[in-house]
């Protein structure tokens, strides 16, 4: 009954639902969910048995309970299936020094993330199939059961791709460089069409837009469709702007600053991304919702304020992803009303929660022997 | 000329913000020259402190975390107590001690450089008055994020030490952890130091070029947990009390410092019921929540206490927990341990998370402590488990075993050592004069 709920919203559009329906009916589907991911996992079920607020008694989505994101973390992953079920792995790309999330993903959830993004990304760049330029080497997409952040980016768009060209290579060094002479037929073969480029954020900076700016050169794609995702920490740290980006970006490839589209996304709310949308808001889609949480008292913030940000989604069945508290903070810019016409919440990523943590007199990080015990140094 | 050259005739210090090189020699070099020019006896030293303490619970001092607690311990009560135990009971008299045929007297040992962790707002305060009572002067190096609560902690002393002679002996500057140079710069050139903060922060600065002569104490990283016995948690009125103590010593420093109880282990005998206990604590919490709310929290800490919460009880299907929908305290609760297995210590997750450890004998808790727990907060009925517990935990390195609701005074020894007396030269004069 649930998966013919679901399937039925992944069937119709992304954005098409009134707030007033999507509240009870997204209330509904993911107590249900989240039901039945504790009936198959002990370990949840001690989670869901716990919260403040009984299952039952939840009066919206902000009262179900939600993990916080740090719990993919764990190896061998968090799964509500057994691992023969597992069809792949997803990884995040990790902070260096930081463990990856990792995501069991059986045949069902990797059919509704792609079902999921396709829903959406359909929205901002139509559903027809066009030449696809990844600005990525070819081996960020291997084929393997694992697969990292950037290759489960570019595996997103390939419904919408009728032939597939990677532009980036890896020079003797490792370092990802374009690749001029596959760049150049793609732009000779495709320039006047309609095009669809993928890149990770950083990537395309560094790799592609920056040494274009700074020559002047403009490849000529007019029809293009950018996209990108992976934040912002990297350009941050080279104090470049996202309106920067844009219009460097769009000068570059010779097309409109509103066909560069960035969009928020994590393997941990897999079939479902964020873009931007032509007001520099995001929305959740039909199959999820976003709550906004003060620090303070983790109750849902008001228009203009800032918070944690969790992400709701009625789509995982291999793992307990439904409702997880990122490390992601976000604006709230309102409630509903969005002049896109994208009904619900329209929010802006705020970046990383920062780490203020001070590590003071009582943080224990080395065991210390006790005066009797025998240690060898 | 910086303007710490010119720091004896100020009329109350406040923190050197941004303070460079120059400024931390210029300041210590001003403290000599105020420790040169004029002694001040433990009679004067305790008797503005104990203005100060009533001083600072005015506004906005008073706002200050810890405050009541610093007010309480500047006391001239307070401190007396803590002097008459590390040098004896004639010492406020500031007269030689007889000893046989010798007597003995404390002097200072110079200019004391503190290094108190960021982690807890009094601690550059506290760890500074202790060198001054030894006669010393107080070079302290206050954490950026310090700065504005200690300099309301210091304004009073403009009215209460008007002429200046306690504050010409005490010099703050303020430099990013990560200036190497200053550090360098302040290790060169005071005699003792009073070193506080985690492994990394205490590690890198013992290593920093300290006169060979100088004397060093370091203080933490420690943890500390609470012990109550059956007989404490199954009676209802003692319950209830012992909870609202522990209580206050979860909430007193947002559980960061290293006296904070991070574990209560809870003696249990099998199929004990632990509800009312937990009842009892929940009660507790919101008791002092709804009277010490946080003001802000910073998203990362909301974050540890929803890990925190999370990986407890998905890390075991038989955990129990109790915590509200906003992240302002966590109770923990671990299952039972089966027969002859001794349970590990649970990591601590600070934030007012505590970990509930049931045990089978309360005298067990102390094959959690290692070196690294400093305090044991006690809720005992039985007076011999509770020495029992103590001859174990003391020889397992834990070096305070106190009352709990009391696990944060300030007291001598602290960290098993003095305080005031490490940080003077104990004079020796044995006569030739024939008797």
């Amino acid at each position: 009954m649930t998966d013919t709920r679901i399937d039925e919203l992944l069937d119709g559009p992304a954005y098409g639902t009134p707030v007033a329906e999507r509240g009870p009916l997204l209330l509904d589907l993911l107590r249900d969910q989240v039901s039945s991911a504790a009936a198959r996992s002990p370990a949840y079920a001690n989670v869901v048995r716990h919260w403040p607020v009984p299952l039952d008694e939840a009066d919206a989505v902000a009262d179900l309970p939600y993990l916080p994101v740090s719990v993919f973390k764990r190896n061998p992953p968090l799964a509500l299936v057994p691992e023969t079920d597992v069809l792949r792995e997803l990884h995040s790309s990790s902070t260096t020094g930081q463990a990856p999330s990792r995501i069991a993903v059986d045949r069902v959830t990797a059919l509704r993330m792609t079902r999921g993004a396709v829903q959406i990304l359909r929205d901002f760049v139509g559903p027809e199939r066009r030449p696809y330029l990844v600005m990525d080497v070819p081996a960020s997409n291997a084929a393997t059961t694992e697969v990292g952040a950037r290759g489960a980016a570019i595996r997103a768009l390939m419904p919408f791709a009728s032939s597939v060209t990677y532009g980036l290579r890896a020079d003797p060094s490792g370092e990802s460089v374009p690749d001029v002479d596959v760049l150049r037929a793609f732009v000779d073969e495709h320039g006047d069409g309609p095009v669809l480029v993928y890149g990770f954020t950083s990537v395309l900076w560094t790799a592609l837009v920056r040494p274009l700016a700074e020559s002047g050169l403009d490849l000529g794609l007019p029809n293009v469709h950018l996209l990108h995702s992976g934040g912002w920490k990297k350009l941050a740290a080279e104090a470049v702007s996202k309106e920067e980006f844009t219009s460097a970006t769009a000068s570059v490839f010779g097309c409109a600053p509103d066909r560069v589209i960035d969009y928020y996304g994590m393997v941990e709310n897999l079939g479902i991304v964020y873009p931007d949308c032509q007001f520099g808001n995001k929305h959740a889609p039909v199959t999820g919702e976003v709550i906004v949480r003060d620090p303070l008292t983790l109750a849902p913030v008001g228009e203009g304020e800032t918070g944690l940000l969790q992400v709701c989604s009625v789509l995982p069945e291999s793992f307990p992803g439904h409702l997880l508290l990122t490390e992601d903070l976000a604006t709230v810019k309102m409630h509903d009303g969005c002049p896109c016409g994208r009904p619900g919440l329209a929010f802006r990523f705020a970046g990383r929660a920062p780490r203020t943590e001070t590590r003071g007199c009582g943080n224990v990080d080395a065991r210390r022997p006790h005066p009797l015990e025998v240690t060898t140094a | 000329m910086s303007v710490a050259t010119q720091i004896p005739t100020a009329t109350h210090p406040q923190v050197m913000r941004h303070a460079t090189r120059d400024d931390v020699r210029g300041a210590a070099r001003a403290l000599r020259r105020a420790l040169a020019s004029e002694t001040m006896d433990v009679d004067a030293i305790l008797s503005v402190c104990d203005l100060w303490s009533r001083a600072i619970l005015d506004e906005p001092a008073r706002e200050v975390p810890g405050t009541v607690f610093l007010s309480l311990w500047l006391k001239r009560g307070s401190l007396e107590a803590l002097l008459c135990r590390e040098f004896g009971d004639d010492h406020l008299a500031g007269s030689w001690r007889h000893e046989g045929r010798a007597r003995l007297r404390s002097h200072p040992v110079g200019v004391v450089g503190h290094w108190p962790a960021a982690n807890v707002e009094i601690q550059p305060l506290l760890s500074a008055v202790c060198a001054l009572l030894g006669g010393n002067a107080a070079l302290v190096r206050v954490p950026p994020a310090l700065v504005d609560d200690v300099e309301a902690l210091l304004a009073p002393l403009a009215r209460i030490d008007p002429d200046g002679r306690l504050s010409r002996l005490l010099s703050l500057v303020s430099y990013e952890g990560t200036d190497h140079r200053c550090h360098e710069t302040m290790a060169r050139n005071v005699d003792g130091a009073m070193i506080w903060g985690g492994a990394e922060a205490v590690t890198a600065v013992r290593s920093l070029p300290f006169a060979h002569w100088a004397r060093l104490a370091v203080f933490g990283p420690r943890t500390s947990l609470a012990v109550m016995d059956r007989e404490a948690w199954q009676d209802e009125d003692d319950r209830g009390r012992w909870c609202i103590r522990l209580a206050r010593d979860v909430w007193q420093f947002d559980q960061r410092a290293c006296s904070s109880p991070q574990t209560l282990c809870v003696e249990t005998h099998p199929g004990d019921d632990l509800t009312p206990l937990v009842d009892a604590l929940t009660e507790a919490f919101n008791r002092e929540q709804d009277l010490h709310p946080r003001e802000s929290l910073s998203p990362d800490r909301v974050l540890a206490a929803a890990r925190a919460r999370a990986e407890h009880l998905l890390g075991d299907p038989r955990a129990g927990a109790r915590f509200p929908a906003a992240p302002h305290w966590s109770i923990l609760l671990h299952p039972a341990p089966e027969a002859g297995v001794c349970p590990s210590r649970p990591r601590p997750a600070q934030g007012r998370t505590l970990h509930v450890l049931p045990v089978r004998d309360a005298a067990d808790a102390a094959a959690l402590c290692d070196g690294d727990v400093q305090t044991v907060g006690l809720a005992f009925t039985d007076a011999e488990a509770e020495r029992r517990l103590v001859t174990a935990a003391a020889a397992r390195g834990v070096d305070r075993l106190v009352r709990l609701g009391a696990m944060h005074v300030f007291d001598s020894p602290w960290d098993g050592r003095d305080l005031v007396r490490p940080f003077t030269r104990i004079v020796r004069h044995s006569s030739s004069c024939e008797a």
